[in-house]
């Protein structure tokens, strides 16, 4: 069997990167393990409404809840509220828009199997030429110009070209949410906790999903030795920062510690991981791409990565069949994808922007996160003019060494 | 490294920390190499704490 591009994964990397392709007339086939896709869920949906316009897609009523403002809670009780536009967003039924993302991309052209894993890359002087997967019991090789490796954040395609998308503990949130019904929100804001005894390294987050539904979920990250130090370094540092961990206290616990103040029952669980340390170093090689969570390519301080991701799809799914009609598949001519969206798009500037912030948010304590809420407190943020920001600052003078690297 | 299937949630988290390869996750199970060096990776980053140590005592 031979394909002019086979992309590995069928969630939104795979699914926009394999709509991309199609379009641009080459032959696509999306291989996904599971047998059906979108499940597990293992995300909270949110995207913001410029997703909607740089993917050219119609958002469908079926499969989201629209939002209009989102509140921060500090560890102290204290929060402040915004309706600020970038807050505009919506809350996805991941199940379905995964699942309707795949059906444009299959409408596109886009060939799909399921319940079949890759086992193996097909390599020729080093270079990738197709893929060996798993169907229906069998082994079968399966050529191609380019493979796109959407495999997720547990990606072991890339790694089997030679890419280095390993990820340490200290690189991933660890994810746990229920979908709960009979809670009382407000069907039009988000919802974000913040503390070190509510969600160490991470935040809880409310994403409501009309009346009382919503998704409540905690992300929490281990910071090796109980220090802030070496966050996001993805140097193998020999030591895991497994001393004194106690693996009771995972996100689950505290999940479950959070909800039990809440009411409401659940009708879903799921469970994730989220690479918030920015993007691999390299997400190009002979004949083969990856993007999407196996690339890092999510926000390091937010933990979004649907809008990322998509981006970085629709650029390597038509790089790809750029270089299937130019017959040139080679590192060299892949590296257009790179080029694009870390430079020409400045994805990469805004991820490490935003990974700069992460690190310094990770080495505030609690006082100083509930300080810096009550500084705006009572106030739209949009507001707060950084003028004020700085005269406040006076106030709580911790928080003056974190607004100047900001401002 | 002791696997717990009932507290699984099949998330891939261990499978991307593991640096010698031996997790792999298919539909709904985690499949493990029996190749396991026991540095404690996959215990951390576990949201559900399906992974333990392994037993010593032999």
């Amino acid at each position: 069997m031979k394909y002019d591009v086979i992309v590995v994964g069928g969630r939104v990397s795979g699914s926009v990167s394999s709509l991309f392709a199609s379009k641009n007339d080459v032959d696509v086939l999306m291989v996904e393990k599971q047998q059906e896709i979108g499940v597990p869920v293992q995300c909270a949906g949110g995207v913001s409404d410029s997703f909607f316009k740089t993917m050219d897609l119609k958002p469908l009523q079926e499969y989201y809840s629209r939002i209009e403002g989102a509140t921060l809670h500090a560890p102290d009780g204290g929060q402040v509220s915004t309706r600020n536009k970038i807050s505009h967003g919506y809350i996805l039924e991941r199940k379905l828009f995964d699942k309707n993302l795949a059906i444009q991309s299959a409408e596109a052209g886009t060939d799909i199997m399921l319940k079949t894993p890759v086992k193996d890359l097909i390599m020729e002087n080093g270079q990738v030429k197709g893929v060996v997967v798993r169907h229906q019991g069998k082994l079968m090789e399966i050529s191609a110009d380019v493979v796109i490796a959407a495999d997720g954040v547990e990606s072991q395609v890339a790694k089997m070209a030679g890419l280095n998308t390993h990820f340490e503990p200290y690189d991933l949130c660890s994810c746990a949410q229920y979908e709960m019904v009979g809670l009382d929100i407000d069907p039009a804001m988000i919802e974000f906790y913040f503390g070190q005894k509510i969600a160490p390294g991470g935040y809880v987050w409310v994403f409501p999903k009309g009346n009382t539904r919503a998704n409540v979920g905690i992300g929490i990250r281990n910071i090796p030795n109980g220090s802030n130090k070496n966050n996001g370094n993805t140097q193998n540092t020999g030591n895991n920062g497994n001393n004194g961990y106690d693996k009771s206290k995972n996100a689950h616990h505290y999940l479950q510690k959070f909800i039990s103040k809440l009411g409401g029952t659940p009708v879903e669980f799921n469970v994730g991981a989220v690479p918030v340390s920015g993007p691999v170093e390299k997400t190009y090689t002979d004949g083969l791409l990856v993007v999407g969570d196996a690339a890092g390519q999510v926000d390091p301080l937010t933990g979004g990565g649907i809008h990322v991701s998509a981006s970085c799809a629709k650029i390597a799914g038509t790089i790809a069949a750029e270089a299937v009609k130019k017959e040139d598949s080679s590192a060299k001519f892949l590296k257009k994808y790179e080029d694009i969206w870390n430079k020409k798009k400045k994805i990469g500037h805004n991820l490490k922007r935003s990974l700069k912030y992460r690190r310094m948010f990770d080495k505030l304590d609690d006082q100083e996160i509930s300080d810096l809420i009550k500084v705006v407190q009572g106030q739209e943020l949009e507001s707060v003019s950084k003028l004020t920001l700085l005269k406040m600052t006076k106030e709580y003078p911790q928080l003056f060494k974190l607004l100047r690297n900001i401002l | 490294m002791k696997y717990k299937s009932e507290l699984c949630g099949y998330c891939g988290a261990c499978v991307s920390v593991c640096p010698v390869n031996i997790l792999e996750l298919n539909d709904w199970r985690l499949e493990i190499q029996p190749l396991c060096e026991n540095c404690g990776r996959c215990i951390i980053v576990c949201p559900v704490g399906a992974l333990e140590e392994a037993d010593h005592e032999i």
